[in-house]
C-alpha cells in the first residue's frame, strides 16, 4: 500500500479522533456510545482513512473512483454510517458544489477533507455534487427521540429554519438538506456556526442560530433528522 | 468561545438574549428569530420562503454572461472587460494598473492585468474571511476581511508571489463578528482609510460604540474616529469631487415588508461628522422601526439625500470625473444595485444614476438595466461596484457572474436626440 505525503495517516486518525464528540468529551450526554461500540468505530475509521489517503495522491481520478472514494467514510451510498460524519445523498448539489470549493480554497476548514478536495477542479466537483444530489437520502440507525423532536419543531419554527431549508427540509440551492441528516453530524455543524468556527454561504445561518443552547441544538438535529 | 454572544449581550440584547437561554419559554419569547433579528414575521407579511440568493463559486463561461441584456443610454456601449473571477465584486487599481478584485464567500482576492490587449486574471490570495474591503496607497494594497486587515507592499512587484502581507488587525482593533462584517474600505482625500462596520444583525439593539458605523483611520491603524452613526451596513462610498464631502449607499432592514424601508443614499454634510443616520429605531425618509420601539425614534436623525428603492441593495457608488462621458456625468454619482432578496417581487440588479442638487439632496434615475426579467421574476446578473479607467470608461462588476463589463461612450453612435449639445 502506498501512502501518500498529504497528511501521515497517524496524524489523520487524529484529525478524526478530534471530530468525533464522543473521544473529545464534548457530547453533553447526548449521545452516549460505549467502548466497545468505538473501538470498532475506530477501526473502521482507521480503515476507510488508510484507503482514502491511499488515493488522495491520484490526480487522475475517474468519477467513479472518487464516488468510491467518498463513499468511505460518506457510506456506499451516500448516507453515513459513520457518527459526525454527513450524508451527502439527496443534497442539493449546489450546496454540495459550494462546501467543497469552500473546503479546497481553505475557507471552510475541515482538516479531514482538506487532502481529499486539495486537487478536485471545478468540473471534478460539479460531478460529484450532481452525482450524490441524485442519490435518495436515507435515515441512520440513530433513534429520533419524539420528545426532543417535538421541542425542536418548536424552536425551529421561531427561528425560521424551513424559510430557507423548506418545510421538508429538503433544502434547496445552497442551503443543505437536513431531513434525514445524522443527528449527531447536525449537531456537531450547528456547534460550529455557534462558536463562529464556520459561516455558511451567507451570514444568515450565524443570525438564525445565534444564542441557542446546547440543548436546543440537540432537538432540532432530532427534529429536522425525522423530517 | 462564544465572544459573537458576549458582545451583543453588551450590547443590550440582555431581555431578549435571557427569553431565549431559557428554554421553556421559547412558545412566549418576544418577537423575533434571535438575538440578532428582532423582526415579526407575523407584523412583516412576507413570504416566508425568501432567501438569499446563491453566488456561484464557479466560473461563468464567456458565451453564458448576460452582455447582450444589458441595455444603456443612446451613445453608451457595454462589453466585457474580464470575467473567469467567481465572487468578484470590489475593484481598486495600483500605480501600475493593476486591478484587484475583492470577494466574499470564495474567500479569494483577484489580481487583474492587461496582457497584450487581453485580461490576465490571478488569484492573488485565498482562504481569507470575506476579503471584500480593498483600498491601495503608496502602492500598497491593504486587505480588509472579517477581523483581519494585512498590508502588501510594493504588491505589483509581488503578484506571483504576494507573501503573508503586514498584519495590521491588532492596531485596527475591529470587531470580531461575522455577520455585516464584511468591509468595504477607501482612501479619503484626507489620506485616512476609511472603514465600516456594519450593524452585527438585520434589525437588533446594537452597541453604538462599536457597531453601525462609519470610521477613518490613519492608514497604519492609528488615531480612529466614528465620521457617522446608526449606519445599518454601508459597503459603498465615494467623496463628492468639489464639496469632498462623503456619500454613502446603505441598506435598510429586511422582514419589515415587501416595500421596505427602503435603502439610502446619504450625505455628511461638512462639519456633522459623527452624527446618527437612524439605525436601529428609525429608516429610510423617517420610518420609526416596527420592532424596536422608542419615542421620538426620528429625531436628530439625518435623513437620506435620496432612497434608493426597496431592498435594492445599492452597494458601489461613485462620482463620475472623467472626460469620455457627456457634460451631463460629470461629477454624477453612478451607483450599482445588486438586487432585493428579501422582496417578492424582485427589484433593483441595475446601475442609477444620482445626480446631486445644491440642497445636499440627489435625484435617483436609472442607466443600467436589463438584468432583470421582471415578468419572469429573474434575474440574469448582480452589479457589485464600479471603476473608473483613466480613459474614462467605467467598469461595473457583476458578482453573479464574475465578470466585469466596460462601458464606454461615443457621440457619433448617439441617436441625434440624445446627443448633447456641443460642450
Amino acid at each position: 500500500m502506498r501512502h501518500t505525503p498529504f497528511i501521515p495517516a497517524k496524524a489523520g486518525i487524529r484529525f478524526l479522533w478530534r471530530r468525533v464528540p464522543a473521544f473529545r468529551g464534548t457530547n453533553g450526554g447526548w449521545s452516549r456510545a460505549d467502548p466497545l461500540s468505538l473501538r470498532s468505530l475506530l477501526g473502521l475509521l482507521v480503515l476507510c482513512f488508510a484507503v482514502a489517503t491511499d488515493q488522495a495522491m491520484a490526480q487522475t481520478m475517474t468519477l467513479a473512483e472518487r464516488i468510491v472514494q467518498c463513499g468511505t467514510c460518506h457510506g456506499e451510498d451516500g448516507n453515513s454510517k459513520l457518527e459526525n460524519i454527513p450524508s451527502l445523498a439527496g443534497q442539493p448539489a449546489f450546496f454540495t458544489l459550494n462546501q467543497l470549493i469552500l473546503m479546497r480554497e481553505g475557507v471552510r476548514k475541515v482538516e479531514a477533507m482538506a487532502p481529499f478536495v486539495k486537487d478536485l477542479t471545478d468540473a471534478d466537483i460539479q460531478a460529484l455534487a450532481d452525482h450524490f444530489e441524485k442519490l435518495p437520502a436515507k435515515p441512520s440507525e440513530e433513534t429520533v427521540d419524539p420528545a426532543l423532536a417535538e421541542r425542536g419543531a418548536k424552536i425551529a419554527a421561531q427561528r425560521r429554519c424551513e424559510s430557507c431549508h423548506l418545510p421538508s427540509l429538503a433544502g434547496q440551492q445552497q442551503m443543505p438538506r437536513l431531513a434525514k441528516q445524522r443527528i449527531d453530524y447536525m449537531v456537531h455543524a450547528m456547534k460550529q456556526y455557534l462558536t463562529d468556527r464556520r459561516s455558511g454561504a451567507d451570514t444568515a445561518m450565524t443570525a438564525a442560530i445565534f444564542g441557542l443552547r446546547d440543548e436546543d441544538i440537540v432537538a432540532l438535529a432530532h427534529w429536522a433528522a425525522g423530517k | 468561545m462564544h465572544r459573537l454572544s458576549r458582545t451583543v449581550l453588551l450590547a443590550g440584547g440582555i431581555a431578549g438574549a435571557f427569553a431565549l437561554t431559557t428554554a421553556p419559554a421559547i412558545s412566549q419569547a418576544p418577537p423575533g428569530m434571535s438575538a440578532l433579528d428582532k423582526s415579526d414575521p407575523a407584523t412583516s407579511k412576507q413570504d416566508a420562503n425568501l432567501k438569499p440568493h446563491a453566488t456561484p463559486p464557479i466560473v461563468t463561461p464567456v458565451d453564458k454572461l448576460p452582455l447582450a441584456k444589458l441595455k444603456l443610454p443612446s451613445g453608451f456601449k457595454a462589453e466585457v472587460f474580464s470575467s473567469g473571477h467567481p465572487g468578484g465584486r470590489t475593484m481598486v487599481m495600483g500605480p501600475n494598473g493593476t486591478i484587484f478584485m475583492g470577494t466574499r464567500l470564495l474567500g479569494r482576492v483577484y489580481a487583474i492585468t492587461d496582457k497584450g490587449g487581453k485580461r490576465e486574471v490571478r488569484t492573488l490570495l485565498q482562504g481569507l474571511t470575506q476579503p471584500s474591503g480593498l483600498a491601495v496607497k503608496d502602492g500598497a494594497l491593504y486587505v480588509l476581511a472579517i477581523n483581519k486587515v494585512l498590508r502588501f507592499d510594493d504588491i505589483e512587484n509581488k503578484l506571483d508571489n504576494p507573501g503573508e502581507g503586514v498584519d495590521l488587525t491588532d492596531k485596527f482593533n475591529l470587531p470580531d463578528t461575522i455577520h455585516h462584517n464584511w468591509k468595504y474600505a477607501a482612501f479619503g482625500p484626507d489620506g485616512k482609510l476609511y472603514i465600516q462596520v456594519g450593524a452585527n444583525c438585520n434589525i437588533c439593539e446594537i452597541n453604538p460604540g462599536i457597531h453601525g458605523q462609519i470610521r477613518r483611520y490613519n492608514p497604519d491603524g492609528s488615531g480612529m474616529e466614528i465620521v457617522a452613526r446608526g449606519v445599518r451596513n454601508t459597503v459603498g462610498f465615494d467623496w463628492h469631487p468639489t464639496t469632498k464631502e462623503l456619500w454613502f449607499t446603505d441598506n435598510g432592514r429586511d422582514w419589515a415588508g415587501d416595500a421596505g424601508p427602503e435603502d439610502e443614499l446619504n450625505r455628511i454634510a461638512k462639519g456633522q461628522e459623527g452624527a446618527h443616520y437612524g439605525f436601529p429605531y428609525c429608516h429610510a425618509n423617517g420610518i420609526p422601526d416596527p420592532d424596536i420601539k422608542i419615542p421620538n425614534a426620528c429625531a436628530g436623525v439625518v435623513m437620506p439625500a435620496a432612497l434608493t428603492g426597496p431592498h435594492s441593495a445599492g452597494l458601489g457608488i461613485l462620482f463620475y470625473t472623467g472626460e469620455m462621458f457627456p457634460k451631463a456625468y460629470q461629477n454624477v454619482a453612478f451607483i450599482a444595485r445588486r438586487g432585493s432578496w428579501n422582496k417578492a417581487q424582485k427589484f433593483g440588479y441595475d446601475v442609477v444614476l444620482a445626480r446631486t442638487t445644491p440642497d445636499g439632496k440627489a435625484k435617483v434615475e436609472p442607466f443600467m438595466t436589463g438584468l432583470l426579467d421582471q415578468k419572469a421574476n429573474e434575474f440574469f446578473g448582480r452589479p457589485t461596484y464600479l471603476f473608473q479607467m483613466k480613459d474614462g470608461s467605467l467598469l461595473v462588476s457583476d458578482e453573479q457572474n464574475g465578470a466585469i463589463y466596460r462601458i464606454s461612450y461615443d457621440a457619433k453612435t448617439a441617436e441625434p436626440a440624445a446627443r448633447p449639445k456641443k460642450k
